[in-house]
C-alpha cells in the first residue's frame, strides 16, 4: 500500500514537473534524459507545494488532493504533447560507463543512508512537523500553528516547499510517515547529481568530466554523512540543487545564447525563497548575477520580468505570515546600521571561524582547497560574464552569510556559527563544482564581441565547429 | 603533438588528478565510518520520534503511547512542558513531546533548577490539561503520572480533578 502511495505521489510530482519543463522549453532546446529528470523533479516539487498552499485557501482533504492531482496530470499530458527533444546519444566510452556505474552506486548509497538514519533534528522539528500538522488538518496548516508560542521552536515562518512535498506523500500514503518522508531527500541528491553532470558536460563539452564531477560530489563528507547532509531531511541540500540549477542555467544562457536557459533560470530562481528562508539571500545573489548578464548581453528590458515570479512568492509568503500573525525567529538582532556598527568587532573572529571551517578535513575533505585553486584559474577569464556570474554566485552568498552572524542574537555568536555554517556553505557546493569544471576544462577565453552578437546561438555553435584555418580566414 | 602535451598541460593534468585523488582519499574513511555506523532498521510511521525517545528515555516505541495518551485528553486546555535550561537532552525531549502533543496547544517552560515547584505553584490547575517533566523531578505534592523510561513523566491534571 505504501509503495503504491509513493508511486502515485512521485508519479504526479514528476508529471507536473515534466509538464512545466516542456512548457518552458517549448521544443527549442535538446535536453539530456538526466536534465529532464532533474528539472522535472525540481519543478514538480516546487509546483505541487505551491499548489497545495494556494488551493489550501479554499479546499481541503480529498478535494485538495484531487484538485492538485488533476493539475499535475494535466501538466503531465501537456508535457507529453510538447515532448522535450532529447539529445542524440552516442556510444559511451568505457570510462564513461565506469563513471556512470560509480554514480549509480553512490546514489544507491545515499538512498541507503537516508533509510538507515533518522530524520535530523531540524528535519523533524522544522520541516516534517509542518507536513504532519497540515496532514492532520486535511492538508492545510492550521492558522493557530503560526502564532503558537509553544511551537515557536519549529520556525513557523519557514517556507513550505519541503514540508508540503512531504505532505504530498502523506496525502497519497493516507498517513503521516516519517520513514517514507525521507525518500524525497535522496531524490534531491539524484537530481543534483544529474544536474551537476549535465551542466559540467555543457560547460566543458566533455562527458567524462561531467560524470567525474558528479561522482566527486559524493566525496564531500558534509553532503554524504555529516550532520545536515543530503539524506538528513534538511532543506539545505535541496536548496543547493535549486541554486545549482539557477546558476548553471544562467551560465549556459551566456555561453550558448539560448533563451530557454533564461526561462529555466527564472523558474529555478523563483523557487529559491520557497525552499528555505536563506533562499532569499541566494535569490538576491542569483538575481544580481541575472541583472549582470542581462546588462552585458544587452537583453531586452522585458527580460527583467524573470524576477517577477520570485518577487511574487516572496511577497505572498510575507503577507501570509503577517495575516496569520506568525511568530518571528529570535535568532537575529534588528538589521540596521546601528547594530552593524556596534557588532563590527565580530568580523575578525567570524573570518577566522570561516577559515577554520574551510580547513575542516572531516567535514569538507579538500573541497574548498580545490575550489580555491579553481578560483585562481578563473581570474584571467573575468571578462567573460558567465565566469563572473559563477564566481559571484559562489562567493557572494558566503560573504553575506558570514555578515549575517554580525547580527546574531545568540549569547555566544560563535556557537551560532559553529552550528550552522557548514550547512550554509553546503548550499553553494554544487556551484563550486561548476567553477572546478571551468578550471579543469580550461577553455580559451571567449572574445568579448561574441557576447554582443545578435544571433549568438548560431555563432557560438559555428565557432566550435570551425577549423583554425577557417577561423583565420 | 608537442603543443598537445606541453609542460603546462602535463602540469595542469597532474594538478587536477592529484587534487581529485587527494579529495577521494581523505574522504573515504569518514564516509565509510558514517555509512557503516548504523545497521538498516525496519522503518515505521514514527521511526524518527521513536529513535529520539529511545535515546533520551530508553523506552522502545514510546511515540505511539504518548500520542494515545495525549489523544485521550480534552483539547481545550494546553499542556505544559517543563524543560531544564542548558540541558540539551531535556530540551530535545520537550520539543519531541510538543511535536507529538499536536493538536493540543503546548507551553514550553524552561527552568533553571531541576525542581519546578515554584513555577508549578504559579499555574492554575484548572487551566492546563497535563504537565510534562523532561529530565526534571516531579514535586512530591503532585500525584505521580505516567513514566516513560528515565526522564519523561506526564501528569494528567484533568484526570486527577
Amino acid at each position: 500500500m505504501n509503495a503504491l502511495g509513493l508511486f502515485g505521489a512521485f508519479g504526479t510530482l514528476f508529471a507536473a514537473g515534466y509538464g512545466l519543463l516542456a512548457l518552458l522549453v517549448r521544443r527549442s532546446l535538446q535536453l539530456s534524459l538526466a536534465e529532464q529528470i532533474a528539472f522535472s523533479w525540481l519543478f514538480g516539487t516546487g509546483a505541487v507545494s505551491l499548489l497545495l498552499w494556494v488551493f489550501g485557501f479554499f479546499a481541503n482533504g480529498l478535494l485538495l488532493q484531487g484538485l492538485v492531482s488533476v493539475v499535475c496530470i494535466s501538466l503531465g499530458m501537456v508535457g507529453w504533447k510538447l515532448k522535450t527533444p532529447s539529445q542524440i546519444r552516442r556510444k559511451p566510452r568505457w570510462f564513461e560507463v565506469v563513471l556512470t556505474a560509480v554514480i549509480t552506486i553512490e546514489i544507491a548509497i545515499v538512498f541507503y543512508l537516508s533509510f538507515v538514519h533518522t530524520l535530523g533534528w531540524d528535519g523533524l522539528l522544522n520541516w516534517e512537523i509542518k507536513a504532519r500538522y497540515a496532514f492532520a488538518n486535511g492538508g492545510v496548516l492550521p492558522a493557530a500553528y503560526f502564532s503558537d508560542s509553544g511551537r515557536a521552536f519549529s520556525h513557523p515562518e519557514y517556507p513550505l516547499a519541503i514540508p508540503f512535498t512531504e505532505l504530498w506523500l502523506y496525502l497519497w500514503l493516507g498517513e503521516s510517515n516519517q520513514f517514507c518522508a525521507k525518500t524525497i531527500f535522496p531524490t534531491f541528491y539524484l537530481a543534483g547529481t544529474f544536474l551537476l553532470a549535465a551542466f559540467a558536460v555543457r560547460l566543458s563539452r566533455r562527458t567524462w568530466l561531467g560524470l567525474l564531477m558528479a561522482a566527486l560530489l559524493f566525496f564531500v563528507p558534509q553532503i554524504t554523512v555529516e550532520a545536515g547532509c543530503a539524506s538528513a531531511g534538511y532543506a539545505d541540500f535541496p536548496l543547493s540543487v535549486f541554486y545549482l540549477a539557477a546558476a548553471g542555467c544562467l551560465y549556459c544562457m551566456v555561453e550558448q545564447g539560448n533563451d530557454v536557459f533564461f526561462r529555466l533560470y527564472a523558474a529555478c530562481l523563483a523557487l529559491l525563497p520557497w525552499v528555505k528562508r536563506d533562499g532569499l539571500i541566494l535569490w538576491i545573489v542569483a538575481a544580481a548575477c541575472g541583472v549582470l548578464v542581462i546588462l552585458r548581453a544587452r537583453k531586452p528590458p522585458l527580460s527583467s520580468l524573470a524576477f517577477l515570479p520570485g518577487i511574487v512568492i516572496i511577497c505572498a509568503w510575507r503577507l501570509y505570515l503577517n495575516a496569520t500573525h506568525a511568530l518571528q525567529a529570535a535568532d537575529f538582532l534588528p538589521f540596521n546600521p546601528e547594530t552593524f556598527r556596534t557588532h563590527l568587532n565580530r568580523a575578525l573572529p567570524l573570518l577566522s571561524a570561516l577559515v577554520a571551517e574551510f580547513y575542516s578535513l572531516p567535514t569538507w575533505s579538500l573541497f574548498w582547497f580545490t575550489v580555491a585553486v579553481a578560483f585562481l584559474y578563473s581570474l584571467p577569464r573575468m571578462r567573460d560574464p558567465g565566469v563572473v556570474a559563477l564566481v559571484v554566485a559562489l562567493i557572494a552568498p558566503i560573504v553575506l552569510y558570514l555578515s549575517l552572524y554580525l547580527f546574531s542574537s545568540w549569547p555566544n555568536y560563535l556557537d551560532h556559527v559553529g552550528l550552522s555554517i557548514s550547512r550554509l556553505l553546503m548550499q553553494v557546493v554544487p556551484v563550486g563544482f561548476l567553477l572546478i569544471v571551468l578550471a579543469v576544462s580550461r577553455r580559451p577565453e571567449k572574445h568579448p564581441q561574441q557576447v554582443e552578437m545578435p544571433n549568438r546561438a548560431t555563432c557560438a555553435m559555428a565557432r566550435s565547429e570551425r577549423t583554425a584555418v577557417v577561423e583565420l580566414a | 603533438m608537442t603543443s598537445r602535451w606541453s609542460y603546462g598541460r602535463i602540469a595542469h593534468l597532474l594538478l587536477w588528478c592529484g587534487l581529485a585523488v587527494a579529495l577521494v582519499t581523505v574522504s573515504i574513511p569518514k564516509i565509510y565510518s558514517g555509512a557503516t555506523e548504523y545497521p538498516l532498521r525496519p522503518g515505521g510511521a514514527l521511526h524518527t520520534t521513536d529513535s529520539y525517545l529511545k535515546f533520551a528515555t530508553g523506552t522502545e516505541g514510546a511515540s505511539k503511547n504518548l500520542i494515545s495518551m495525549f489523544e485521550s485528553m480534552p483539547m481545550s486546555k494546553p499542556i505544559v512542558i517543563f524543560i531544564h535550561k542548558g540541558d540539551a537532552f531535556s530540551s530535545g525531549l520537550g520539543m519531541t513531546t510538543a511535536y507529538l502533543a499536536s493538536p493540543h496547544p503546548v507551553r514550553l517552560c524552561e527552568i533553571d533548577g531541576t525542581h519546578p515547584d515554584n513555577e508549578l505553584s504559579l499555574i492554575n490547575p484548572d487551566k492546563v490539561v497535563a504537565v510534562v517533566f523532561c529530565r526534571l523531578t516531579r514535586p512530591a505534592w503532585l500525584p505521580p503520572g505516567k513514566v516513560f523510561g528515565s526522564g519523561l513523566e506526564i501528569v494528567s491534571i484533568w484526570e486527577k480533578r
